[in-house]
């Protein structure tokens, strides 16, 4: 009868999905549903010889606990060859109908799955304890319902309160500085929760120990079915980072300034010389906007020689990286306006020192360069002058001098001569000393009236009419030597002259070919013109006795400088035409040959000077 | 008085060469003053007597400022010659122009005569312009 019963009870509990057992006093297993061996890893048919207290041996005073007689749960481990699993076995006390206890039902779950779970929850957050101590980067979550605030550490450390530190929000709040970054918060953060606006700011907060410190607080609302339930986020230390780009961008806007607003010309060029900086000056001087430069080379922007020169100091500042310092230079752009630099090219190294391109400084010296160039002329006209006013002071001195002397010398014979014949004698010699100072003096007067009368104009002057004129005046003269003249000058010619001092010019070349003509032949003159680079010049050629230039050369046109023995000769005429032609900014060249003959050429100056 | 065989003046000026001769009258007695208008006409007569063998000047009046060839080319070219006697040269010159002691001091010390410079006016002629310094004594 008891068999009977048993098998049906065994066969209505082996078809329970549910793993359960009935478990004896003595820890038999009575019966069991097939998924519950299927649990445990056994075959279903071996009841009988089952133990619990075999099952699970780990379980520490399980024997004791199951004669309490009250219902309990243990979790044990289930090793078997190829897995590991997990599970909760419920033990609840088994009663006959008369309420006799009779063992336990046993209830197991396999729990696996969930024990999996919570060592990954376990694992993500060290991981995410881990990750907010290295990157300082906090976190806090917001409870909207019980309005509790959470901080991680690495938060409150970066808010500088004790790790025991509890916070509220209006708290959390009240640690950014009053002001914007207050301000910004409470509105962002009360967004965040109305309006699910996630955010993320940087802000100023004001440590529990008082310090100012730039953080930047990010936060998201979570939903759940529909409504706000927290909000998270993250805090993070930024101070130093905000620090150092804030004095990068003021180092960057204070060089921005000072390469802008310099007086000079400043790029930066790469190693294929492009320019990949340029300033306000040189983007001025090139009339071009910073756009419009970058990239460009030299060969881009100025006419292709100057372009080749400045590559070739770039490539030779590249090579040697020595710097080329305060090198004058001349920019030609495209257009042709030419520009005097004063330029400097420095190599330019990368973080790793390697070389990467050139900075290039120039300095616009065109207005120096014109005020030296004035200056030299200056100089050097002054110094002309000067040298010409100390030639015309000795020969004053000199000349004066001398006439002076022979007075004293005759007046002091006089003084002790008693001879009448011989006194009268002197006198003779007096006035003929007093007529050579007479003479003397105008001469000078002629030479200082050529140097100071510089009001006197130039006017047109033709130059075959000219000499037609001088021509006439000296007809005596001209046929008492037989002298023929050749007037072979253009007759259209006209040059801009003070006539004056043309009559003087033609009147003493003439007049000196005359003088100094050989007495073997009759004297021929031919006066001749032409052009040469736009100045005109007059060449008087005679046949005369020449002049000995190697010796004579640099006295020629000096003053009272006679060559020949020639009773006319006074060396005056041509130190007058040479200072009267220089005065009009022309000049007076000769070439001569011993007997046979010489020319004077004349150059004059178009200028209306 | 001192006798001079041979006396040169060398100067463009007629006022000084009258000057210079009427000067040398109460010191020197000389039957031979020649007188030239510039270097060339001197250094030629004085090159022809030294061919000829005769008698070479034993005093010049050199005058500086002078046309075709001037004092300072004359001295040049005198210093060429192969003369034995020291000949006395007084350079007489209205010029005060420092460049042309300056060249009076370089041919003093290349010249082997005796070179004096003497400034225009001269009023008198000394018995020492017409002798060498006593070397021997």
């Amino acid at each position: 009868m008891k068999a009977v019963e048993r098998i049906e009870q065994h066969y209505l509990l082996k078809q329970l999905p549910q793993a359960i057992a009935l478990v004896g006093l003595d820890g038999s297993v009575v019966d069991a549903s097939d998924s519950w061996f299927v649990l445990f890893g056994l075959p279903p048919k071996s009841i009988v010889e089952v133990n619990i207290f075999n099952l699970l041996e780990n379980v520490v005073n399980l024997n004791e606990k199951l004669s309490i007689q009250k219902n309990f749960s243990i979790r044990h481990e289930m090793v078997n060859d190829k897995e590991s699993r997990w599970l909760e076995t419920n033990f609840t006390p088994w009663y006959d109908e008369k309420e006799n206890i009779k063992g336990s039902i046993v209830h197991t779950i396999d729990i696996s799955r969930e024990v999996k779970k919570e060592l990954e929850i376990e694992r993500i957050n060290a991981i995410l304890k881990t990750k907010s101590e290295v990157a300082h980067v906090g976190c806090w979550e917001f409870d909207v319902q019980t309005e509790n605030l959470y901080w991680c550490d690495e938060t409150k450390k970066i808010h500088q309160v004790p790790l025991s530190y509890v916070p509220n929000v209006n708290e959390a709040i009240n640690f950014y500085k009053p002001g914007y970054s207050r301000n910004k918060i409470s509105m962002i953060f009360h967004k965040a929760i109305q309006e699910r606006t996630p955010f993320n700011e940087r802000l100023t907060i004001i440590t529990q120990k008082g310090e100012e410190r730039w953080i930047q607080s990010a936060g998201k609302a979570i939903e759940k079915n529909g409504e706000v339930v927290k909000v998270f986020g993250t805090f993070q230390d930024i101070h130093d980072q905000v620090m150092t780009e804030t004095k990068i961008k003021e180092s960057e806007q204070l060089l921005t300034a000072l390469i802008d607003n310099l007086p000079l010309n400043v790029f930066v060029k790469d190693l294929d010389s492009r320019k990949i900086l340029v300033n306000k000056s040189e983007c001025e001087y090139l009339e071009k906007s910073p756009k419009e430069l970058i990239g460009k080379t030299d060969y881009d922007l100025y006419d292709e020689e100057v372009a080749k020169i400045s590559r070739e100091e770039d490539l030779e500042v590249i090579k040697t990286l020595k710097p080329i310092l305060g090198k004058e230079t001349i920019s030609i752009k495209k257009n042709g306006q030419t520009t005097n630099f004063l330029t400097s090219k420095i190599p330019l190294f990368d973080l790793q020192g390697k070389v990467s391109g050139l900075i290039g400084i120039s300095m616009d010296i065109s207005a120096i360069k014109k005020k030296e160039d004035q200056l030299r002329n200056l100089i050097n006209l002054t110094s002309i002058q000067n040298k010409k006013l100390i030639n015309f002071a000795h020969i004053v001195s000199h000349n004066l001098r001398s006439h002076s002397a022979n007075f004293s010398m005759l007046l002091q014979f006089l003084k002790s001569e008693d001879n009448e014949k011989e006194r009268e004698h002197i006198i003779t010699m007096l006035t003929k000393a007093s007529d050579n100072l007479l003479e003397t003096l105008e001469n000078l007067n002629q030479v200082v009236d050529i140097n100071t009368n510089i009001s006197l104009k130039k006017v047109p002057i033709n130059i075959y009419d000219h000499i037609i004129k001088v021509q006439h005046s000296l007809t005596a003269f001209l046929d008492k030597n037989e002298v023929s003249i050749k007037n072979e000058v253009d007759q259209k010619l006209v040059v801009k002259s003070i006539p004056a001092y043309m009559d003087s010019i033609i009147l003493n070349l003439l007049t000196n070919a005359v003088k100094y003509s050989s007495p073997d032949r009759k004297p021929i003159i031919t006066l001749t013109t032409k052009k040469l680079d736009n100045k005109i010049i007059l060449s008087i050629t005679d046949n005369g006795l020449g002049i000995d230039l190697e010796r004579h050369g640099d006295k020629i046109f000096g003053m009272y400088k006679t060559f020949h023995n020639n009773k006319d000769a006074k060396g005056f005429g041509l130190y007058l035409v040479r200072n009267q032609i220089e005065a009009m900014g022309g000049r007076i060249t000769v070439n001569s040959e011993v007997s046979k003959g010489t020319t004077f050429n004349v150059y004059f100056n178009e200028e209306s000077k | 008085m001192k006798k001079v065989s041979s006396i040169f003046i060398v100067d463009d000026d007629p006022i000084t060469v009258f000057g210079i001769k009427k000067m040398l009258k109460p010191v020197a007695i000389c039957d031979d003053i020649q007188i030239f208008q510039n270097g060339k006409e001197a250094f030629d007569a004085l090159a022809g007597r030294l061919t000829l063998e005769q008698d070479i000047p034993k005093v010049i009046f050199l005058d500086i400022n002078m046309p075709i060839m001037d004092g300072w080319d004359f001295l040049e070219e005198l210093i060429g010659l192969d003369i034995h006697d020291r000949i006395i040269i007084n350079m007489i010159t209205s010029s005060i122009d420092p460049s042309d002691y300056q060249r009076w001091n370089d041919f003093k010390e290349k010249c082997p005569h005796q070179l004096n410079f003497k400034n225009k006016p001269i009023f008198k002629i000394e018995v020492s312009d017409l002798e060498g310094f006593h070397m021997a004594s």
